[in-house]
């Protein structure tokens, strides 16, 4: 399982606990690791300025400031580095969200983990990743993409309870197939959970308790009929429960213990930019306290081989 | 009878601390190097509440509590997590407490009295 991983890095203390989830997975799965860096937006034509993206300085990116980046992302990550001997770093000069998606291709690796931006927006809905960094990653990327956005969001070891949470949506399917194939893989449970977000079946005050009621009890049935085939033999929890989608997932993961929560990047979303308070993926990945994998295709399922690694 | 409180913590010179101090302050206590070690240690005699380490060798804090957890059985036991990490308090759902190394021993001794009694 996760025969190759990708961590995307900007190598600033904002992306320590996305090293420790990358790194431990690796070891726990036998992945091959890249720790990827992308060092800056170019400058106009043959130019070596690039606009670094970690502090927004133009900087001449000659083949010493790339060694020099090399040797930071090398000391950065040392630890992790001396029990991977393997471990690749690459440095790459582009636009952030296209460089990983390119390296992510060429090397056809099997997840891409990020951490969170080094910019905190304020107010309490913290917009914890780099404008639409994210969004344009998961979107785009062949293989599942995990994101880890605070310490406690960690991987503690396995994972034993897989959340899929869905809206239904074509690209919940992929979503889907790559939960229950981990949870399969992992002989753990799979659990399902769809959230009735009533505000969207019009005025609260208009609908009874029965009304609400008889939406959770549909809603379950959709859920077993779309999905329950293809859980067969699979340990099963089917939930539906009514409220904000972000907020329900994330009381989920707490009240059940989830070690992982697989969602699709809903391409049904207003583009996050444009949304005050981030997605309802990126407000799960700010808020649960296990890491959140966003799947869009299905290209890339877990594969059977792979176990513990050695360093 | 004194209320029982087991520790789990890979390094001794805490739990060896928290010993002390639990027993200096009228409660039994055990401890456990590992959460293996603690879930066997649940099975002999389930404690009244237990402190926990988040980051341990083998199984982390959050395993051993999501084993606890599926278990059923003690699941209910109350659990005050003491970590040297920031940002780790509330890996652990429903514990009544995090403290963060190095912490103040009688806040330690005030939230397992509110907890548990004396």
């Amino acid at each position: 399982m996760f025969g190759k991983i990708l961590f995307a890095t900007s190598a600033s203390p904002a992306c320590d606990s996305a090293a420790r989830v990358a790194f431990d997975m690796a070891r726990k799965y036998g992945s091959q690791i890249t720790v990827f860096h992308v060092l800056g937006i170019p400058g106009k034509g043959d130019s070596t300025r690039v606009v670094d993206v970690r502090t927004g300085e133009e900087v001449d990116a000659d083949q010493e400031y790339i060694e020099g980046v090399h040797e930071e992302l090398r000391t950065t990550y040392a630890k992790q580095l001396a029990e991977f001997p393997s471990a690749k770093l690459e440095v790459a000069v582009g636009v952030p969200f296209r460089e990983v998606l390119r390296e992510a291709r060429k090397d056809d690796v099997d997840l891409i983990v990020l951490g969170a931006s080094t910019r905190q927006e304020g107010g309490y809905y913290k917009r914890g990743i780099v404008g639409g960094t994210l969004h344009k990653i998961a979107k785009n990327a062949r293989c599942p993409v995990l994101t880890v956005d605070r310490p406690a969001a960690s991987f503690w070891g396995g994972f034993s309870n897989v959340l899929f949470a869905t809206d239904f949506s074509k690209a919940s399917d992929s979503a889907f197939q790559f939960a229950q194939s981990v949870a399969r893989q992992v002989g753990g449970e799979m659990h399902i959970l769809n959230v009735l977000e009533l505000a969207k079946i019009g005025q609260v005050a208009a609908l009874t308790q029965e009304g609400i009621e008889a939406k959770l009890m549909e809603a379950r049935r959709k859920i077993r009929a779309v999905y329950g085939q293809r859980t067969e033999g699979l340990p099963l929890t089917v939930e539906v429960w009514e409220g904000t989608p972000y907020v329900e997932i994330t009381k989920y993961v707490r009240e059940k213990g989830i070690d992982l929560v697989v969602m699709a990047h809903s391409t049904r979303e207003v583009d996050p930019d444009e949304r005050p308070f981030g997605s309802t993926m990126e407000q799960v990945i700010a808020r649960a306290t296990c890491p959140v994998i966003s799947v869009n295709r299905p290209d890339k399922l877990p594969q059977a081989e792979g176990g513990e690694a050695g360093a | 009878m004194a209320k029982k409180i087991l520790i789990v913590d890979d390094d001794a010179s805490i739990r060896d601390y928290l010993t002390t101090l639990f027993e200096d302050n009228g409660y039994a206590a055990r401890s456990a190097g590992s959460g293996a070690d603690a879930l066997k240690m649940l099975e002999q005699d389930a404690p009244d509440l237990i402190t926990l380490d988040i980051e341990m060798p083998e199984m982390t804090g959050p395993w051993f509590s999501r084993t606890v957890a599926k278990g059923g059985t003690y699941d209910r036991i109350p659990v005050i997590v003491i970590t040297g990490h920031a940002g780790l308090q509330y890996v652990i759902p429903k514990a009544v407490a995090s403290l963060t190394k190095p912490f103040d021993q009688a806040e330690l001794l005030r939230i397992v009295r509110e907890t548990i009694g004396q």
